[in-house]
């Protein structure tokens, strides 16, 4: 039980099964985004491979930002915080600027040439190593309101209140997911915790039922049936998709969904087509790999020594499997549609680049800690 | 759960119950370099604690989707299959009626209908604006037809090449085409109330249209497609819709005889001012009409641009107390009877003869008559005579074998039967009056088939309007020309005899040709004419008779052997009302041309013979172009420069033309080419109308919209008897 807390740990193999599940995720997302983007890159783009080709040039970039993150010394990781935090705030302030690219009415996104960047999959991960910091190596003031709650309170605020301005409410309450999530293990007042869950819930109770755009869409999930046509077609789409799908599927690449009946058959809703094609059975492998990623994820944070290491790989772990559980959600009509990719499976570089790095970050956690 | 045996050993997973609760001065004793214990220990107690969470939230979901695709698997299958299907009607193309050398009267053309989802259309305002303007409507209309509580509305029906194509280009969501078929009567008013019109959805509802709609209709299937969200079909497509296609029906109608018959009776009708007139034609040996005019003439292209008077097929729906036409009946029945001999004489009473408390008037007073002179005078009191001496009841029984009283035979909707109550009902008078054609009507129709048995030896010939018909059972081979068609057991049925028949085309051919005679106006000179005037008073609503006259004139030429029948008639002429005036010069007007058309005028000095024949037979040679116009290799190109105007006047469809009443229909006037015309990227029903006004029947090849490549090359002179011209069709908005 090697225990250095000046940081030169001996330095152990990587979670090479948190590799192989990860690959294995990355595989079958390549997989399912040829499947399901073919019908509409043929059509938008008049090459049924845009899509395909697009996301395997992001899983090569996102596995060398996976090695290079994986042997990068930690402590040159834990330098960069600070230097990331400001990046990540010019990004979100640029996003809203007018050289931010508007979709749909919202500002998410950012041109970098061909490519597009989602400041808010960045925000996340620096987000989460603030607050890993934070909870790490303050542990003596967090229990105090002023010097252990306000300042993490005032930067998640900080992000999204950007966020809002997007506005991006879903990446708002991601965000606050995060943060409730990393006080609860870092070790703030629970009652501090409650509080600021109930205030937190109020301010979202009202943004909602304030914008009716929003609370139509949002509340649609509760029964999409009813508004079908509407604001609940994607939702009834996607559930036709995995009704179809069955027990064992209608086979790979059979999809009828996909054929621009479901919106974002190829990013958000690309377990919807998995569903269709490999049914249930194809589901529950899904479940089982990313269970096992969860679990192999979270060993990692509990065997770290040094509280840091342990908020930071349990901060990384917990923003792809909040994703993760918010995509299946929404795909299963359990939670408002907002946009949240599934992790390594979805199309879209930000998010795979982002959770590429994730797992990068984890397995060179990996090498620390316990046996 | 499998993980649970890499869980770290017990003992540092209990974090002492001390430790849970550092207080500030424990925690400040700590040194920095010294990790915290308690806190690691907690914090590794939530870390679980979160992990089982997460756990419990994963497994939820999973039996989330166990409950989606296992226990409402099917039902929400079921209802994404309804969605990924949709039922589809597939139309044939409705057959096509053709005149008997193969011309197009009326055919169905590829056409585009535009049709709208209004929940698909994104932004409403630029939908309307942009469709208004293609479609060059009022915007008001196009909004109000983009309901948004509607999922599928026509925008318009049958939209031509252009329009479709700038619809297809503006691509616009929510708006689509679809692929209809269009009913083009390229001859425009020709023969326009024979053939009726389609309603929108193709279906027959006037004249042969109408008549003949169970052999002219497509067949349709229905089957189920698979679709996608934007509506395309997946899969191979479903059936081969040539397959459905209708049956064409080829007429007995020769479009230029029609037109010749329509150009003479219209002048007529005109300069007699009259309400209407109708024109019949018919090749004698072998029954078929060749001409069915009616003027004022429609045009079936734009049915809701006339009135229904105009419109109706009058020569087989309306029937009219004939007059004097129907003498010759009663004179052969007579004679056939033998009640009377030609030279029998009967007294004509000075011109009026008391009839109980009737009195039946001649035009001119007459003494003694021979039978023979009563029809060359069309003495009333003559045939009244002859009509007592015959009965009632023979009289009538050779109107109905004549085919009075009853529809003809002729594939036609609403055809009248004419009124002719049975001889029991008849009064004395009635008698008299038959015998000079009151107080029974006929339909013209009716009236051509009892002369044909008159032309044709008394033999029982039917008119005969459709060469082949493939959905009744009187198919016949075609046979166009001279000879009969085939000698049937019943063509043996006679209603008189031959010498009967020689007697009356005797006395017909003196009505004509003789001195004094009411039918001189239709002598032709070197032909032999024979034929009978008619002018019928008309009674009007209440039944009595008032001013109104129906004038009329029946032909045969030549009369010793008829090969032509015609028949003209003038319903109410303003002018003048006496058969032999009015109708006598149409019909020599058209026999004079039918006879020159086919070649029959005998060499004459007449100038005016002279020039029709000379006219008439170039007509010929350009309206069997290929065949003709072989026989005489060199003629075509001298001749084709010369009778363009005749030619072009009875050409297709042009965009532009107004529909007209008035007299002539020379306005078509595209200048014969010596080259093949460049029609590429024209429309395709543009493209054929430049063809034809060239006299050149192009054959099509694809389908689409628009020329896109066309053999000979365009500039290149007309291949030998412009024949095998090619146009190669696309649809190139795609």
């Amino acid at each position: 039980m090697a225990e250095s807390p000046t940081g030169n740990q001996r330095l152990g193999q990587p979670d090479w099964w948190l590799l192989a599940i990860t690959l294995l995720l990355v595989a079958t997302g390549l997989l399912m985004v040829f499947s399901a983007s073919g019908i509409v890159a043929d059509r938008s783009q008049a090459d049924a491979y845009y899509y395909f080709k697009r996301q395997v040039l992001f899983a090569c970039v996102g596995g060398i930002a996976l090695a290079v993150v994986l042997y990068t010394p930690r402590a040159v990781i834990y330098k960069m915080l600070y230097p990331a935090l400001i990046i990540v705030f010019c990004l979100l302030i640029i996003t809203i600027s007018p050289l931010g690219i508007s979709v749909n009415g919202a500002k998410r996104w950012l041109g970098v040439g061909a490519f597009r960047l989602q400041a808010m999959e960045f925000a996340k991960i620096s987000l989460v190593l603030y607050l890993a910091y934070f909870m790490g190596t303050k542990q003596e003031v967090v229990k105090t309101f002023d010097k252990g709650v306000i300042p993490p309170f005032l930067m998640t605020a900080m992000m999204c209140f950007l966020l809002l301005l997007q506005p991006d409410f879903g990446g708002a309450v991601i965000l606050s997911l995060l943060l409730f999530f990393m006080c609860l293990v870092g070790g703030t007042r629970l009652i501090y915790l409650f509080i600021s869950a109930l205030l937190a819930g109020g301010a979202g109770y009202l943004l909602i039922t304030k914008a009716a755009y929003r609370s139509r869409r949002l509340l649609a999930f509760r029964d999409p049936f009813a508004v079908a046509d509407d604001a609940g077609y994607q939702l009834v789409q996607g559930l036709y998709a995995l009704g179809s799908g069955g027990i064992s599927g209608v086979g790979l690449g059979a999809s009828k969904q996909k054929l621009f009946y479901l919106p974002e058959a190829h990013t958000d809703f690309i377990v919807a087509v998995l569903g269709e094609e490999t049914g249930f059975i194809g589901l529950s492998l899904l479940f089982a790999g990313i269970l096992f990623f969860f679990w192999r994820g979270l060993l990692i944070a509990i065997r770290q020594e040094r509280l840091q290491d342990r908020f930071t790989a349990f901060g990384i772990l917990l923003v792809v499997a909040l994703s993760m559980l918010l995509n299946f959600a929404v795909v299963m009509s359990w939670a408002p549609p907002k946009g949240v990719p599934m992790p390594f499976l979805s199309y879209g570089g930000s998010s795979l680049l982002t959770s590429m790095i994730c797992v990068g970050l984890l397995l060179n956690l990996s090498r620390t800690g316990k046996a | 759960m499998v993980f649970l045996k890499r869980r770290p050993p017990r003992e540092t997973k209990r974090p002492s119950r001390e430790a849970k609760r550092p207080s500030r001065a424990q925690t400040a004793n700590r040194t920095k370099a010294e990790a915290p214990r308690a806190p690691v220990e907690s914090s590794v107690r939530r870390l679980w604690l979160v992990g089982i969470l997460f756990s419990i939230l994963f497994v939820a979901l999973w039996y989330r989707a166990f409950e989606l695709q296992v226990i409402m698997g099917e039902d929400l299958a079921a209802k994404a299959t309804r969605q990924h299907t949709a039922k589809e009607t597939l139309v044939g193309v409705r057959g096509s009626i053709l005149d008997r050398n193969g011309n197009y009267l009326a055919r169905s053309v590829d056409s585009s209908s535009i049709w709208a989802n209004p929940q698909l259309v994104q932004d409403k305002a630029t939908t309307v604006a942009v469709l208004s303007k293609i479609l060059e409507v009022e915007p008001g209309r196009v909004e109000k037809l983009l309901d948004p509580r509607k999922r599928f509305v026509w925008i318009v029906r049958k939209v031509n090449d252009t329009v479709a194509k700038q619809v297809k280009e503006a691509s616009l969501p929510g708006i689509g085409l679809s692929p209809e078929f269009e009913r083009i009567y390229p001859y425009k008013t020709l023969a326009g109330q024979l053939l009726g019109f389609v309603n929108v959805d193709d279906k027959g509802i006037e004249g042969l249209e109408k008549a003949l709609e169970e052999t002219l209709s497509a067949s349709r299937i229905r089957q189920i497609i698979q679709r996608d969200a934007v509506g395309r079909r997946l899969g191979s497509t479903g059936g081969d819709i040539s397959d459905l296609r209708g049956d064409d029906i080829r007429l007995t109608i020769d479009s230029q005889v029609q037109f010749i018959a329509e150009e003479a009776l219209a002048e007529g009708v005109e300069k007699y001012g009259a309400k209407w007139g109708g024109c019949l034609v018919v090749d004698v040996p072998t029954g078929d009409i060749l001409a069915w005019a009616q003027y004022p003439f429609f045009d079936p292209n734009k049915p809701g641009d006339f009135t229904e008077a105009v419109r109706k097929n009058r020569l087989a729906t309306d029937a009219l107390e004939q007059g004097s036409t129907i003498k010759s009946f009663l004179i052969a029945s007579a004679l056939e009877e033998k009640v009377v001999t030609p030279t029998t004489e009967i007294f004509c009473e000075n011109g009026k003869w008391k009839f109980g408390s009737y009195t039946i008037h001649d035009t001119h007073s007459y003494g003694a008559l021979l039978v023979s002179k009563i029809l060359h005078v069309s003495s009333n009191i003559g045939v009244a005579k002859i009509g007592f001496k015959l009965g009632a009841e023979r009289y009538y029984n050779y109107l109905r074998r004549l085919g009075f009283g009853q529809v003809t035979d002729l594939p036609l909707a609403g055809q009248s039967r004419g009124i002719l109550r049975p001889a029991s009902k008849w009064h004395e008078i009635d008698t008299a009056t038959a015998s000079f054609g009151q107080s029974f009507s006929a339909t013209l129709a009716q009236m051509a088939q009892a002369y044909l048995y008159l032309a044709n030896d008394g033999v029982d010939k039917k008119l005969r309007l459709v060469i082949n018909d493939p959905a009744s059972q009187n198919q016949e081979d075609g046979s166009t020309d001279g000879k009969p068609v085939a000698e049937k057991g019943k063509d043996a049925e006679r209603i008189f005899s031959p010498e009967t028949m020689r007697q009356v085309r005797a006395m017909l051919r003196e009505v004509v040709e003789e001195e004094g005679g009411t039918g001189k106006a239709a002598r032709i000179p070197g032909i032999i004419v024979g034929g009978k005037t008619g002018t019928a008073q008309k009674a009007d609503r209440s039944g009595k008779y008032g001013s109104g006259r129906v004038g009329s004139f029946v032909g045969m030429l030549p009369i010793n052997q008829p090969r032509y029948l015609v028949c003209v008639l003038m319903d109410e002429p303003t002018k003048n009302q006496y058969g032999g005036i009015i109708a006598a010069p149409v019909f020599r007007d058209v026999a004079l041309r039918t006879m020159a058309y086919h070649g029959l005028l005998p060499d004459s000095d007449d100038p005016l013979v002279k020039a029709v024949a000379e006219k008439e037979q170039q007509r010929r040679k350009k309206a069997f172009g290929k065949n003709e116009a072989a026989k005489t290799p060199g003629a075509e190109n001298a001749t084709a420069q010369a009778e363009t105007d005749l030619q072009t006047a009875a050409g297709p469809v042009s965009v532009e033309q107004k529909p007209q009443r008035r007299v002539m229909r020379r306005v078509v006037s595209s200048k014969p080419s010596a080259t093949v015309p460049d029609v590429i990227g024209l429309g395709v029903s543009k493209a054929a109308e430049v063809f034809s006004a060239q006299g050149v029947v192009p054959e099509f090849q694809g389908k689409g919209g628009f020329v896109v490549r066309q053999t000979p090359t365009p500039g290149s002179p007309w291949p030998e008897n412009k024949q095998g011209c090619v146009l190669w069709l696309e649809d190139t908005s795609i």
